[in-house]
Parts: structure tokens; sequence; C-alpha cells
């Protein structure tokens, strides 16, 4: 092979995107003659995002107090700080490889912590509504070739998900596309029909959908009469999928309760639009390891699960007096309660990209990114599991690797006190 | 690091030897023929020594797994595992978390356990989740039989068919093929209800065409172990016929029934359950071709999970509580539903009846195999209990007393079945016979060259309690529980096959890929080293 065609080849390079739940794995990254990303082919704006806060200008890799130290010592500190806590914190997951968040619920163990993924506060409570009564769910291939009508439920993908409708050959003719929303969205724009639905409707809107589809029609509530045709078109649908992102626990309880009831009548199925990349890795690999998908906590030497021992609930509530970060910026997203909680107390970071979290971190590692510097596996919101790729070198050590070592140091300390 | 282990009975059925005191030498992870007197020994006068225990089909990695442990936090609270120095922590149930399974597995005697039903698509989540189910040896067997792309190939280029089976092999780490409700799952999920019979038409195949050709092409590919084949209209009356038809349509080629006793009913469909388990098990005895699992229900929790998700809706509206259904693309469908057979109800009982008919009218241990198919027809934790029901009469009569008596009398469990297995036939069914079906050369027995996988049990009259409790498992030369308890922690290899194809198949598959799959075709295969890794390939190939 010619050399100039070896070096072409080489310069594009399969990529797979961690902007959000999608996981797109059919992108192209460019890379440019100086080892660097020159550009992106089919990334979406979330993408190109994602990309840039991994590839581009960076923090070093290890920071203690905020000053650039060597990874030995912060590894060091991080080790010690945790292994000091006497009710210390796991949070995050959800923008982490399968393989960083195996180390993270293996460390929690370690030490004792309540170990919490972000996704349920992010993502809401559709997870564990599941686990009351089960669901129906699909892949994103069974959904873009067999659903006949497409609900999007309280969620905007043109601007979360933007490949979402893209992926699933939407819209398209003789498929509906339905957006229920309390504003017209972007994606309601390209929706053949738009169901305007107040947002503290959710629970009223679900539970007359679902008398209706049980052939029970109750009187709809003032406002709510566009459901009586939605109701009837999903009764007449051949598949149907709904894609949602509601927040409550009653609210999800209700949808999962009307996917099953519109079971008896057409084949359904319902999918979380998680917002980040691996959310659904996050559950997975902590309900494998201990049995549940969501905030569990090791102080008693084996998994116990409460919905007491979230991260918001259990910083809210002064119990954590040291914190592990991993891929994720709760700073951002935390309750003020919690968030402040987590500025008073020690915490150790360890992300891909820098976020403020990092920067008020006593501890900080910005690590090689899975997907950018690193292979490792996400599960996309519909649970496929995807390889991520690595499209650039970096001698920074990934996710899995300052977790592994820390709990390294955690077990020699505790060697050594014994 | 060498052991032997002296003046046990030892039962190795492959090799002959039947409760003869005799030493068992291991050196460097096998069985070896004599080791130095330097060696360190374990005395076993007065125990019983078998080769480490097979689980030829199971569920116990993967997506439909992992949902059903996340229906069942009310067991998993009920049912913890404490971290130690070695061990990690975890919960159990009918679902165990990874590490439990593994754990449990291993105190139970088990080292070498088959997961019976993978999506390919989620091979990887298959492998991660294997990779954290410590102390066995596992393979995993890929679901093919409701996969449209392959149905398109069996249509249209049917002597593809036979690399695209090697291909999916390769590409997922997998075993073996599995059929699930070959062309029902597909036709059902296409909104067109399940199949009722093997000639109804699905994607322009029909389920005994597809049959036909998985069960030729992995015949040809010489794979170590036969097609394993779950038949269709499982769990509904009548349904023996539907089995009979698909072991007809097999026409002499190798096979593995799984799970036999959920399709062995008479009766009409809609109607009464009726035992049809002495028709199966003289067929199966004349037929030498022919293999199976027995599937027993045992009373108690259970957990269904199957790809076969039609059923799942059937038995959703029986129990009316949890259910998961999810839908894989191209591949297969998936059903989850928590369940409770109970010993007074017909039905429950009638099962567990059928059941133990065809282990007690089975005529030949090594290929009537012994399975709960767990956790559907009960937890892997229940084996010692069936193998006490299989071995002492009275404890068997006492237990038929109990159960549904209507259901009793529908069986010949009443007529002078007086049959009791012997350590040796308890020894075929659990682990020399189901190693040799998968075609595992070196598990299953104790002969030189074979894994040094060990269990040592205390010889007593409970035969429940002596499986529940051994003394020792030996895997792979170490000792990893010792006076019942679980001493070492250690990873079990991945039992991969090596079936070499045309890599002209890439670009066929290649080409149906893209359009069907919602991942690129490039991600597909499985090459993350630490998925794969530590793995044994097991070369397919005609046999001699």
């Amino acid at each position: 092979m010619p050399s100039s065609e070896r070096a072409g080849a080489a310069r594009h390079r399969s990529a797979t995107c961690g902007g959000c739940g999608l996981v797109c794995d059919d992108i192209r990254a460019v890379i440019g003659d100086d080892g660097g990303l020159e550009r992106l082919i089919r990334t979406c704006p979330l993408g190109d995002a994602w990309f840039a806060q991994r590839a581009g200008p960076r923090p070093p890799a290890a920071r203690v107090e905020g000053r650039e130290t060597g990874i030995d010592q912060a590894l060091d500190e991080a080790a010690a700080t945790l292994a000091r806590a006497r009710a210390p914190l796991v949070y995050g997951l959800g923008q982490t490889s399968c393989e960083a968040q195996r180390a993270a619920v293996a460390l929690a163990e370690a030490i004792g912590a309540v170990i919490d993924p972000a996704g349920p506060l992010l993502d809401g409570a559709s997870g564990t509504a599941a686990q009351a009564r089960g669901a129906s769910t699909a892949t994103l291939g069974e959904v873009r070739d067999r659903a006949d009508i497409v609900v999007v439920w309280r969620a905007d993908p043109v601007a979360t998900h933007p490949r979402l409708l893209e992926r699933l050959r939407l819209p398209a003719a003789g498929r509906a596309l339905v957006v229920v929303d309390e504003r017209r969205t972007a994606t309601a724009a390209q929706a053949d029909t738009f169901v305007e639905l107040a947002a503290e409707r959710d629970l009223e809107a679900l539970s007359t959908l679902r008398a209706h589809v049980r052939g029970s029609p109750i009187v709809p509530g003032a406002g709510l009469e566009p459901l009586d045709d939605l109701a009837a078109r999903l009764r007449a649908g051949r598949n149907v999928a709904i894609l949602h992102h509601v927040r409550g626990h009653v609210e999800a309880l209700a949808l999962h309760a009307l996917v099953r009831d519109l079971f008896g009548v057409t084949h359904a199925v319902a999918l979380t639009l998680r917002h980040e990349a691996n959310a659904a890795g996050a559950e997975n690999v902590l309900a494998w390891q201990t049995g549940y998908p969501a905030a569990v906590g090791f102080a008693t030497g084996h998994p116990r699960a409460s919905g007491e021992l979230t991260g918001a609930a259990v910083l809210a509530r002064g119990d954590a007096d040291a914190a592990l970060v991993v891929g994720s910026d709760p700073l951002e997203h935390l309750p003020p309660p919690a968030a402040a909680r987590l500025r008073a107390i020690p915490v150790v970071s360890v992300d891909a990209r820098g976020t403020a979290t990092a920067d008020a971190a006593h501890v900080a590692f910005t690590t090689g990114a899975a997907g950018v510097h690193r292979p490792g596996v996400a599960h996309r919101l519909d649970g496929v599991p995807v390889p991520l790729r690595a499209v650039l070198s970096s001698s920074r050590p990934s996710d899995e690797e300052v977790l592994a070592a820390i709990a390294e140091r955690v077990a020699r300390t505790g060697e050594d006190a014994a | 690091m060498t052991l032997r282990i002296t003046g046990g009975r030892v039962y190795d059925p492959a090799n002959g030897v039947a409760g003869e005191e005799r030493d068992v030498c291991l050196s460097d992870g096998k069985v070896v023929d004599d080791v130095p007197a330097h060696a360190a020994r374990i005395d076993a006068r007065g125990m019983v020594v078998m080769p480490g225990g097979v689980d030829i089909h199971a569920h116990i990695a993967g997506p439909a797994v992992n949902a059903a442990r996340r229906l069942a936090p009310e067991e998993h609270r009920a049912d913890v595992h404490d971290r130690s120095a070695v061990l990690r922590s975890g919960t159990g149930g009918t679902v165990p978390s990874t590490f439990v399974t593994g754990y449990r597995y291993a105190l139970l005697g088990y080292t070498t356990v088959v997961e019976a039903a993978a999506p390919p698509l989620a091979a990887r989540h298959v492998l991660a989740e294997l990779r954290d189910t410590p102390m066995i040896d596992a393979a995993f067997l890929v679901l093919l039989g409701n996969n449209v792309a392959l149905f398109d190939l069996i249509r249209r280029d049917p002597a593809r068919v036979r690399d695209a089976i090697a291909w999916w092999l390769e590409a997922t780490g997998g075993y073996g093929v599995k059929l699930v409700n070959a062309g029902g799952v597909e036709r059902w999920k296409r909104g067109r209800g399940d199949v009722t019979s093997l000639d109804d038409e699905v994607a322009g195949v029909t389920p005994r065409q597809v049959i036909e050709a998985i069960a030729g092409a992995v015949h040809e590919l010489g794979l170590p172990h036969p097609v394993h084949v779950h038949c269709s209209n499982l769990g509904i009356a009548g349904n023996w016929r539907t089995t009979l038809d698909t072991l007809h349509t097999l026409d002499g080629r190798r096979a593995h029934l799984a799970h036999l006793q959920f399709h062995a009913y008479g009766g009409r469909p809609g109607g009464r359950l009726r035992s049809r388990a002495p028709e199966l098990a003289e067929y199966l005895g004349a037929h030498p071709e022919f293999s199976a699992d027995v599937g027993q229900v045992m009373f108690g929790p259970a957990t269904t999970m199957t790809a076969d998700a039609p059923v799942s809706e059937r038995l959703r509206d029986v129990t009316g509580g949890k259910w998961v259904n999810a839908d894989t693309e191209v591949e297969t469908g998936c059903g989850i539903v928590p369940f409770t057979y109970r010993e007074k109800n017909y039905v429950h009982a009638l099962q567990w009846g059928i059941g133990l008919e065809l282990f007690l009218l089975s005529r030949d241990p090594w290929r009537l195999v012994l399975s709960t198919d767990h956790p559907n027809g009960g937890s892997f934790l229940s084996y010692p209990r069936l193998i006490r029901l299989l071995m002492d009469r009275d404890f068997r009569n006492e237990q038929l007393r109990r159960a549904n008596k209507r259901a009793i009398q529908r069986t010949v469990l009443l007529d002078d079945l007086d049959r009791e297995y012997t350590l040796e036939e308890i020894a075929i069914v659990t682990r020399a016979g189901p190693a040799r079906l998968l075609g595992l050369r070196d598990k299953g027995h104790l002969g030189a060259g074979a894994d040094a996988d060990v269990t040592i049990y205390d010889e007593r009259a409970d035969r429940e309690e002596m499986f529940a409790t051994p003394r020792y498992v030996i895997k792979a030369g170490r000792v990893v529980v010792r006076d019942g308890e679980l001493v070492e922690a250690l990873a079990g290899d991945l039992l991969r096959v090596e079936a070499p194809y045309d890599p002209a198949v890439d670009d066929v598959l290649r080409d149906r890929f893209e359009e069907r799959y919602s991942v690129q075709f490039d991600s597909y295969p499985v090459r993350e080293p630490w998925l794969l890794e530590p793995a044994r390939r097991i070369a397919a190939g005609r046999p001699a």
C-alpha cells in the first residue's frame, strides 16, 4: 500500500460520541497532522461540544487544592481522604465507561460508601418505577422499524438528543409523531400532532389515556379533550412507542401502567430519553454487582438500597463527610442545600473534562477520556452496549485506572492499619 | 500446585469409575496420574469424590438476567451476602448479583455453567457480567432463532448460513447456538401472534425452515455442542406434538432440547394440562441423536425469564404482577415474570410431576440431564433437593402426598415408579453427562488431562444436605471451598468455540446489517480483550 494512502486512512478514524444517551457510533474523526482532532463528521452540536471538552485544552491531569501535582501524590491524597472518611459518598457515573463504573462500585464497597448514580436525579424516576411493576421497552432499531405511532412525552429530543429523529427515520409518511408537552418545542415543530399539556397534569393525562385504552372512558378534565383523539390513535396503532422524560415517581408509574395496558390492545414500548451517555450502564453495573439499580449503601458490609440514600438526600442531611465524584458535575445540578454541603466536605473528582466540581475539589483528576483517548463500553439509553473508541492518544490515566489505583492504595492503608 | 485426594469413593462415570476408593491427583490445574509424595493431601476417607458440577442450561448473565435483578429488591433485601477479606458483597434470591452467583455455584460444587440465552447484540453486556461472576468457567449460547438477517439468508442465500453462524459466534465470543421458539418471537413482535405450527409463515420463512437450516449448519460446522432448542408453544396444553414435530424436523441431526418438562404437555390447546412425559421419555430413549435437560420446577419462588416473550405475556396475565418486556432489534424478544410454584396448584404440581416422570422414566442419564432452567423452574440452589427427590423414594413419596392430588393422579409417579438414582447416575446427570453433551472434553471427568475441578462431599444419608454443602471444592487445582466455606475467590475462563468461516461472509452480512441494526457493522463484533480474556477456545470440527 502506498504510504500516502496509509496516511490518509489513518487520518479518518471511526468514533463513538458520548454527547447524549444515543451514543452514536457512526462518527468519523479526522485527525490532523499534529495528532489532534481536526474535525468530526456526522456529529451534532452536542457531540461537537462533548469532543471539544475532552480533546481541547483541559486542566492538568492531577490537582490537589487546585495546584497541579504528580499523579502519585494526588492518588495518595485521594486514597487518604476517602479512607479517613466515616461516611463517604460516591456520586455520578453517567458519563464514564462501564469499566470505570465497575471500578467505582468496587471502591465504594471497599470504603463502605453510599454510591448513587446521577441518572435518577437527572432523568427522573422511570427506573425505580419500573422496579415496582416492570416495564415494556425496546431497542432503537425496533422503534425505527416497527413503531407506527411515536409519542414524545414531556421531552424535546431535537434539543437534547439532536439525532434521535434522524436515527428513527422520522418524520415519515405513514408513521405518526405526536408530541405532548407544555409548550410548542423544537420537536413539536417536527411532529404532525402537538398536544399541549400543563407540566403538572401528567398524572391526570396518563390516567385518562389509560382509562380510554382499557375501554372505560372517563370524562376528561378541562383541557384534556385532545387526549380522546390520542387514545383512539394509540388503540388503533399496530406498534406504539412512547419516548419520554417524565420526572416524578407516580408519573413514571402511570406511564408504565399505560404501556402495560396498551399491550393488551397492541404492541407497546416506552423508552426514557436519558441525557447522560452511559446512565443506563451505571444502573446496569450497579444492578449486576449489587442487585439494585439505584442508590446503594455499603456501610453495613453488604449492599443496602433505599430512597433515602440518594446523593442529594445524603448531602442535604449532612450525612456525607467526603465525596468521590466520577464523570459528573454535581455542583451544576444538585439542589442548593446538597450543593452547599458538597462544597463544605473534601471532594475527589475523577472526570475527563474540566468541571466546576473538579475546580472546587480537594483532589481532581482530569483523565484520559473513554471515547476519545481510551476504549470502553457504554450502554445506550436503550441498553444496547456500544464500544467507545480511542481516536487520540493521551498519557493521562483513564477514570478506570485512577479508581483502581485509589482502591489499591485504600486496601494497602487497611492492611497497614490491621 | 499439586494435590493428592486420598481415600475417597470416586464417582467418575466417564471413566467407568463408580464408587471405588482411589486417589485423585492434581497438578498445575489438571488431573494427573500421580504426584510426588510430598504433595499436599486431602484426606477424603468417608467422602464422595466427583468432578465439578456442570450446568448445561441456566440464566446467569446478560440484559434479561439484569432486568430480573432490578425487579427483585424484596428478594435482595432478604438475602444479603457480606464482604470479606476475599469476597465481594452482594445479594441473593432467585436472581443473585454476579459475585454471589459465582460464589454460590462454587459452594454447591459446580464449576462450569452455560448461560443459555444471550442476545448477540448484547454480547458485551453478557461478557461484562460473566467477568464479574467469579469461580466458574462459563460459556454462553447465542440466540439465532428469530434473527431476521439470518432469515433473509435462509431465504435467499442458504449456502451462506453456515458461515454466518460461525461469524456470529466469533463476533460475540459465544460457544453454541440457541433457538428459542424459532420464528415465533419475530411473528409476535410483528403483532401477528405467536406461531401455533412449525409451518406458520414469518418474514418469508417458516419455523420448520429455520430449524432445518440452522440445525443443519451447526451440524456441518461440527460445533462441539449441537443446536440447543427451546421448542415453540412452551407451557401450552398439547405442546408435546410441537416437540415431536420439532424432533421429526431435525431428522437425525443432533440436537439438545432445553427444559423438556415445559414442552411435555398433553391436553387440548386451551384445556387442562396432561402429562406426555412417558411418550417423550420413550422417544428420547429410542433416538440417540437427541438429548435434553429437564427444566424441573421446584415448589417455591422462581423468576421466569425467557427470550420467548409471548410466553411471558401469557404468564403476566396469569400473575397480574410484575412484568418486563424488552424487544431487541433483528434478533429476539425478552420477557420476565416473577413466579411462585405452589404444591397445591394443579398446573404447578403437574409440572413438578412431569419433570420427575422424565427423570424416573429416562433410560439414558447421559442424555437426560439435570436442570431447573435456573431461575425459571427454581434457583440452582434447589438442585440438592431435586437430587434427594431422585435418590430417596420415601422422601419423594412424602412430597408426592403433599402435592395437588388430581395432578399427581395424572402422572405415573404413583404407579410403582420406585426408581432411585444412584450416586453414579447423579454424577452423570450433574457433570459427566452435561460435559459430554457440551463437547467439553476437559470437564465432567477425572481422567488424566481433565481440568482439576473436583467436588468432595461428606457421605450422608440425607442427600439434600450432602449435596448442598460440599466439604471441599477444587477449581483449576486450587481449593476454593474448605469445610463448606469459600476460602479463595478466583476468576474463571470464558469457554468459547472456534469455528472457522469464509471471511467473504463479512461483506454479505455488512450489506444486510446497516439497514437492519441501529449499530454500525464495525461496532458489532466484540474486540475488547478485557471482555474476552481469559478464554479457552474449543475447536469445532466434525466428530471423528
